[in-house]
């Protein structure tokens, strides 16, 4: 870190975003105001008419509800990654970014964890999928891999959101040591009795390692759970032994492409250059660059193995894809997540802030597409060709998609301006100790 | 917050309580109805338990028997009656007419458009107006559907007494028996007994579906293919323009030149009389026909003429008539040489019987119904009775119906509901339905159907034969002779009969008593039985008549002129009858799967020379008029022919009005040949209108991409069971292994399910399977499955619970066009079971994969994973209006928005059934006897046709049983060497088996034993083949090594 920046600096810095609403927040606030108005119309329809209101077209009885799902667990990936792992693995390049990250993270999840109740029939008997005690002794299905996705969705939420919790505390106590009235009161509650004291520190980076310890494994795990929602059906083109590390790759590749998204502009708006460099950028776009290959490479891996298998329902289904009715769906797919990303193999574009930008947001729409392909097409051309289908989405699916990404945008602009985007400690521990000779007051 | 005090607290807390419970009150309000006991219980009705009528089917004119069944007071089922020739099994339209009989638009009483009046007021009304009419020198008229029994016999009194009486099919029997006049001089419709012939011909007659005794012919017909019936499988020739539900079962297609089908006839009759050495007393007739000639005009090549010759005069065959495909002006002429083939090919008396046919008595030809509309509109028609023809929406564009009926005094239109003929001075007079009311019917020759009421008349309507009784009464006796029955065995004095009587039914009860019952009978015990029966029978001999007809091998003269032959079908809606019953709207179409709608059949190459988009309408246009509606590209229709379906198009009706367009409005109001309606030959131009048709295939695809789903076998390789072993004909894919591993078989991570006492199981014969789709409304109206409406049924979310497949997997000359019912497979290992988180679905003991519609959420999961895509989601509350509500039988739900719902395999009956045995075996046990607790279980005879689909099914394909009990029909059917299971290679173990399809046209097993499982599958290229009839035959002749 550069040496003008002083410990009162990082504080000042990071800390401004926070308390002032400007009017470009405000205007952002507006734009996810509408976002929310509009989804919650859709989805009050939705409710009052039934699941027929979206473009369900029988056997294709999942769509852009699941597809968005799991879009969102993907995004969900790449904070816990950056946050845990590269804290275990020591990469100094994390610091910079992985709180907002980490915000995301939860964010997506949050938002991901909603799509169960608006894709159900009777989202009113949402909670069924929940192993309560009740009076009937009802109890769930186990081997259900729906099940296994309540499980592991809402453990990965519980432990990111108590890592990310736990990583904040430092940060938060600086954040009370410069507020007053009742904002200090509430952050002197989430600093919970923080004094930075030797002994604290020497607690808490153990505790920290360990949160990191157990957030890694969920980091695979979720996203190989939400596979096997697909995988162990035996829908043709779900039903793959690949897709574990598949979505998981694919779920990196997403979650860094959207830090990505989303940090550019937060860095430019915040002026936060100073402690997110483009070299952070970099490393990010080098990681979806990794994952992206992996991602290629299943695809492949998955045509080769329809291929071989002779399985006709699977080529059918693969054969589909690429010629049929989907096909569009296909291309924005591949061009997005294979094709044009590759431009970031060229260091000029990305180390250059349009370059990371526009690239990153292609990736998210097709990682979108990506699922939206996996599980509509093979949907739409399952064994019985008498069944074969196409499905559209209608307006309501559309309108609760752009309910999400405003639900998540509500989030995240709160999230700016009540916590600090950036690790103010780690940041610190990135400088010189500040020397009382200077006469700064250390905090 | 300091300020927040006790007292803050508790005013708070008893806020936020009540506003808790105001919220939690706002739940389903219950509203209060009063529960009333039976004061005294009806007799012999025990509440819960459901009675049983025979009664008589009035769908169509056949008139075949049913039994209703009427639980809590209302009929909810109907089904074939088995004492009847044509039982077991009823088709679709026996279920239309119970689903119409609740419909909504019904009217309460008699009413004249404005108000509703009484029965009393009603029959004054029309006292009056045919004392108006004779005293002004009008005349009083009928014009209805074709009506035998006691009907037609107060039809004849009302004739003898003046009345002038029309009665016409709208579909046509005229042509047909306008034939069987000239050839042979008898006013009878021939039966035709498929079921020994082996060879078949047909020339368009659609004997599955509307021709007249089509529930008899497609028992012959599903006999006539069963290799286990005679030793053979009959072979089936279409010659017709295009084909149609009937015609599409057929191995050979050779489509003449729309007109030339009469002397292709002919030219079949000659070259049949070649090969057979025939040397009958038509020898000279037959000769007349030019061969070579008729062979170039008709566009079939002689060789292919003289193949078919081969065949017909290589054992028992037959040669059908015309149907509504080849209706043109000389359908009587077609029918008459196919007469000729027949009487060559030594058919007649043995195939095709006269004799004990029927004998309509009184049937009139479109020309009549012409001439009679003709004088209504020269005012000389003062009341007009309409019974069952809604004239106006059936007449050409020459002949304006509404006009003419606008000249009448009195328009009485004996109808339930309101039609497109009901005018301004329309009295309509509700005659209730076949359920509610007596009826009979004599339609062959011998055979009495009677129509018992069934329960009680849900809105005030009278019997056609009491208004007609009334009618005769009203009339003054004529001075000549009365008239007699002319089928009656025993000449009866019916108009003393009638005027004995007080009401129809008394009537229809002398009439029985005097014409039916055998002298020797005692008439109270004979009555008693035939109630119980529904069916009484006089065997009757078939005669012999001699041929009498003239010259049948002309040709039309000079080309025809336009740009396309028109050619009208009916569907399920008939001639538009069923138009308003959502349910016969929303059953697809057997051909293109269409629904709801009007739409033509073009070729593919038509639709390509077009430019037509698949959203894209077509306008038809004849010198009459222009119509446009959607298209279906079917290859089942020859390149210079548009065939349109009929039967949309009304004005009038809840569910009919405003769909589709009208296409008799295509036709001219000229009479054919000796007087029938021609359906088809005008020509007509299309041309493509750019739009939004609307228009939609309920069925993905058009063939099976190499897929096994419906399986065709040889025909040899079926009659000499070569097909290989047992479950064989549709192997396992995958890569070749290890040969242990092979040697080892599949291998279950999860143990079998139990299943100690039943394993319900079913088979579906595809070979007797001919699509007609009464499996699909049988189960509607069994288990409470609603329509869903056009807009829902185009994103296809049916809630049939049974799906016709339907493939076209041939080309040309070879159709082979499939059809197979698929529903829940019953799966032992369910793919739907293990996915559904809340275990709303699960196996159960007696092999059903049940299904908890309360506990269910509405993931789908379970429906993506079923690979039969049988499972279906309420997307919806599902309308269930007004009056069709009575018909939900009270044996099970109606299942509520967001879950999901399948084929229970009928458990309501199973547990009917079951109880029942129980029941029994407690009795016995109580009575002391020892019981053998295996003695409660249901005998097979008794499961066989348990479940509304295999009640229905007109063919027996589909049987029901117990796979644990190896005596059963459905393990003997389903083990046979044809049989498979869909999908059998994902392992679920399902309770379907499909018995495959015999096609003449099959490349045969023999030679292709051997090879690895499934090495280089044809479905491992779905497009390589695609559009091609050799898709299938290439892949099943890999399928079977």
């Amino acid at each position: 870190m550069s040496d003008k920046l002083t410990y009162s600096q990082v504080n000042r810095d990071v800390m401004r975003p926070l308390f002032n609403a400007t009017s470009l927040w405000w205007g952002f606030m507006a734009i996810v105001g509408l976002g929310l108005a509009y989804g919650a119309v859709c989805w009050g329809i939705q409710l009052v008419w039934g699941l027929g209101v979206a473009g369900y077209h029988p056997p294709v009885f999942w769509g852009v509800y699941i597809t968005t799902f799991v879009f969102w667990v993907g995004i969900g990936h790449a904070g816990t990654l950056i946050s845990a792992i590269l804290f275990l693995t020591r990469s100094r390049w994390r610091t910079g970014i992985y709180r907002a990250a980490e915000a995301m993270t939860i964010f997506a999840v949050m938002t991901a964890a909603l799509f169960p109740a608006i894709h159900v029939g009777r989202a009113w008997q949402a909670y069924w999928l929940f192993p309560y005690p009740n009076q009937r002794q009802l109890w769930q299905n186990f081997k259900s891999p729906l099940m296994w996705d309540v499980f592991a969705i809402s453990t990965y939420f519980t432990v990111s959101t108590v890592f990310f919790l736990i990583g904040l505390v430092p940060d938060i106590a600086a954040v009370r040591d410069n507020t007053r009235g009742w904002t200090r009161r509430l952050y002197a509650a989430m600093a919970l009795g923080w004094r930075g004291t030797d002994r604290q520190w020497h607690h808490y980076m153990a505790a920290y390692g360990f949160f990191a310890a157990l957030a890694t494994p969920l980091v695979l795990s979720v996203h190989s759970v939400v596979s096997w929602d697909f995988a162990m059906a035996n829908t043709p083109g779900w039903h793959s032994t690949i897709f574990p590390p598949y979505f998981v790759a694919g779920a990196i590749y997403s979650g860094c492409a959207m830090v990505i998204t989303l940090m550019l502009p937060l860095t430019k708006f915040f002026k936060l250059e100073a402690y997110i460099h483009i070299w952070h950028f970099e490393h990010l776009a080098k990681l979806c660059m990794f994952t992206g290959g992996i991602l290629t490479y299943a695809y492949g891996t998955e045509y080769f193995v329809a291929w071989y298998s002779d399985n006709p329902y699977e080529w059918g289904v693969f054969v589909d894809r690429v010629v049929g009715k989907y096909w569009w769906v296909f291309w924005i797919m591949f061009m997005c997540n294979c094709v044009l990303p590759l431009v970031w193999w060229f260091k000029k574009v990305r180390t250059s802030f349009m370059g990371l930008f526009v690239v990153s947001l292609i990736i998210n729409v097709g990682m979108w597409f990506e699922r939206f392909n996996i599980i509509a097409s093979s949907l739409a051309h399952s064994f019985d060709p008498a069944a074969w289908v196409y499905y559209t989405p209608t307006y309501i699916e559309i309108g609760i998609l752009i309910f999400s990404f405003a639900w998540f945008l509500l989030w995240f602009l709160l999230f700016v301006k009540i916590m600090p985007s950036v690790a103010i400690a780690e940041v610190k521990e990135t400088l010189r100790p500040p020397l009382k000779s200077e006469g700064v007051a250390a905090k | 917050m300091a300020e927040f005090n006790r007292r803050d607290f508790l005013k708070a807390g008893a806020v936020a309580t009540t506003a808790t419970a105001a919220a939690c009150s706002y739940d389903y309000v219950v509203p209060q109805e009063k529960v009333l006991p039976y004061v005294v219980n009806p007799e012999n009705v025990q509440p819960g338990l459901a009675s049983y009528y025979a009664s008589l089917c009035n769908g169509c004119a056949t008139a075949c028997g049913l039994v209703a069944r009427n639980k809590d007071g209302r009929v909810v089922g109907v089904e074939g009656n088995p004492d009847h020739p044509s039982g077991p099994g009823l088709c679709t339209r026996g279920h239309f007419d119970l689903v119409a009989t609740y419909g909504p638009d019904r009217v309460a009483g008699p009413s004249d458009g404005n108000a509703a009046l009484s029965w009393d007021d009603a029959n004054k009304r029309v006292a009056d107006a045919i004392t108006a009419a004779t005293a002004a020198g009008k005349s009083v008229a009928w014009l209805g559907r074709y009506r035998s029994g006691s009907v037609a016999a107060l039809l004849d009194v009302a004739s003898a007494r003046g009345i002038r009486r029309v009665n016409w099919e709208p579909l046509g029997v005229d042509a047909l028996l306008a034939a069987a006049r000239m050839s042979y001089q008898v006013d009878e419709l021939p039966v035709y007994e498929l079921a020994g012939a082996k060879t078949i011909v047909s020339f368009g007659y659609d004997f599955l579906h509307t021709a007249f005794g089509s529930m008899g012919m497609a028992k012959g017909w599903a006999k006539a293919k069963d290799p286990s019936h005679d030793g053979f499988v009959t072979r089936l020739v279409a010659i017709e323009p295009r084909l149609g539900q009937s015609s599409s079962q057929a191995d050979h297609w050779l489509s003449a030149v729309p007109g030339t089908e009469q002397a292709v006839a002919a030219a079949l009759a000659r070259l049949c009389a070649e090969a057979n050495g025939y040397a009958g007393p038509t020898l000279t007739l037959v000769n007349e026909a030019d061969v070579p000639k008729i062979a170039a005009a008709s566009g079939i090549a002689e060789t292919k003429l003289r193949e078919v010759a081969a065949w017909l005069t290589s054992g028992p065959s037959v040669v059908l008539p015309g149907g509504p495909s080849t209706a043109g002006a000389q359908a009587a002429h077609l029918a008459e040489a196919t007469f000729l083939c027949n009487e060559v090919l030594g058919n007649v008396g043995r195939t095709v019987q006269f004799g004990r046919g029927s004998r309509p008595g009184h049937v009139s030809s479109y020309a009549d119904v012409k001439s009679l509309l003709d004088d209504a509109t020269a005012g000389k028609i003062g009341v007009l009775f309409l019974d069952g023809v809604d004239i106006v929406h059936l007449a050409p564009a020459g002949l304006d119906a509404a006009a003419a009926l606008a000249q009448c005094d009195l328009v009485v239109q004996l109808a339930n509901e309101p039609d497109d003929s009901s005018g301004a001075k329309t009295l309509l007079l509700p005659t209730g339905s076949g359920l509610e009311q007596w009826s009979d019917a004599n339609t062959e020759t011998g055979l009495h159907v009677l129509g018992q009421p069934a329960m009680v008349p849900l809105k005030d309507s009278r019997a056609v034969g009491d208004v007609l009784l009334g009618l005769v009464k009203a009339l003054p006796a004529p001075p000549a002779a009365v008239p007699t029955d002319p089928a009656a065995p025993v000449v009866i004095d019916v108009a003393t009969l009638a005027g004995a009587a007080t009401t129809f039914a008394d009537f229809l009860k002398a009439r029985w008593l005097a014409l039916v019952k055998p002298a020797e009978a005692e008439p109270t015990a004979w009555w008693r039985d035939v109630q119980a029966k529904g069916v009484f029978v006089h065997k009757v001999a078939p005669t012999s008549p001699v041929w009498t007809g003239g010259p049948v091998s002309e040709l039309p003269a000079g080309p025809p002129a336009g740009d396309v032959a028109l050619v009208l079908f009916a569907g399920h809606l008939a001639e538009g009858r069923w138009a308003n019953v959502p349910w016969a709207q929303e059953l697809p179409d057997p051909i293109s799967t269409y629904f709801w709608t009007t739409w033509a059949e073009l070729s593919p190459a038509t639709a390509a020379r077009l430019g037509l988009d698949e959203k894209d309408l077509v306008k038809i246009t004849t010198d009459q008029g222009s119509i446009e509606v959607g298209w279906f590209g079917s290859p089942a229709v020859r390149d210079d022919v548009v065939a349109v379906i009929v039967g949309n198009g009304k004005k009038t009706g809840k569910y009919a009005k405003g769909r589709g367009a009208n296409p008799y409005r295509l036709l001219s109001a000229e009479a054919g040949w000796y007087g029938s309606l021609p359906l088809s030959g005008a020509r007509a131009s299309i041309t493509r209108v750019v739009g939004n048709s609307g228009v939609h295939a309920l069925v993905g695809s058009m063939h099976q991409d190499g897929r096994s789903v419906a399986v065709n076998v040889n025909v040899d390789d079926a009659v000499n069971n070569l097909v290989g072993a047992a479950g064989s004909i549709v192997p396992i894919h995958h890569l070749p292994t290890d040969p242990r591993v092979e040697a080892a078989g599949p291998v279950d991570m999860y143990p079998e399910p139990q299943h100690p006492t039943y394993r319900f199981a079913m088979t579906i014969d595809a070979n007797a399977c001919n699509g007609c789709g009464a499996c699909q409304i049988a189960c509607a109206v069994e288990n409470n499955t609603p329509f869903v409406g056009p807009d829902q049924l185009r994103k296809g979310r049916t809630m049939s619970w049974i799906r016709m497949d339907r493939f076209f997997e041939g080309k040309g000359e070879n159709p082979d066009i499939r059809y197979l019912p698929v529903m829940c497979q019953h799966c032992a290992h369910a793919p739907c079971e293990g996915v559904c988180p809340v275990l709303a679905t699960y196996h159960n003991l007696d092999g059903l994969n049940a299904m908890i519609y309360n506990r269910c959420v509405g993931t789908r999961y379970c429906a993506n994973n079923c690979p039969y895509t049988a499972r279906r989601f309420n997307y919806h509350s599902w309308e269930w209006p007004e009056s069709y509500h009575l018909m939900l039988n009270p044996d099970l739900s109606t299942r509520e928005m967001g879950v999901m719902e399948k084929c229970t395999f009928c458990v309501q009956r199973i547990r009917s059934a079951k109880d029942l045995h129980r029941d029994v075996a407690f009795a016995e046990r109580e009575a002391g006897k020892p019981v053998n607790m295996r003695q409660n279980e249901v005998p097979d005879a008794e499961l066989r046709k348990l479940t509304a689909c295999a009640a229905a099914c007109p063919t027996d394909a589909i049987v029901f049983g117990n796979w644990n009990d190896d005596k059963s029909s459905v393990v003997k059917k389903g083990t046979t060497p044809r049989a498979y299971t869909l999908f059998g290679e994902l392992n679920t173990k399902s309770a379907v088996h499909y018995v495959a399809r015999v096609n003449h046209n099959q490349p045969a097993n023999v030679g292709h034993h051997g090879g690895g499982h499934g090495e280089d599958h044809g479905g491992a290229k779905p497009d390589a083949d695609k559009g091609t009839h050799g898709a299938d035959a290439h892949g099943a002749a890999h399928e079977e090594g």
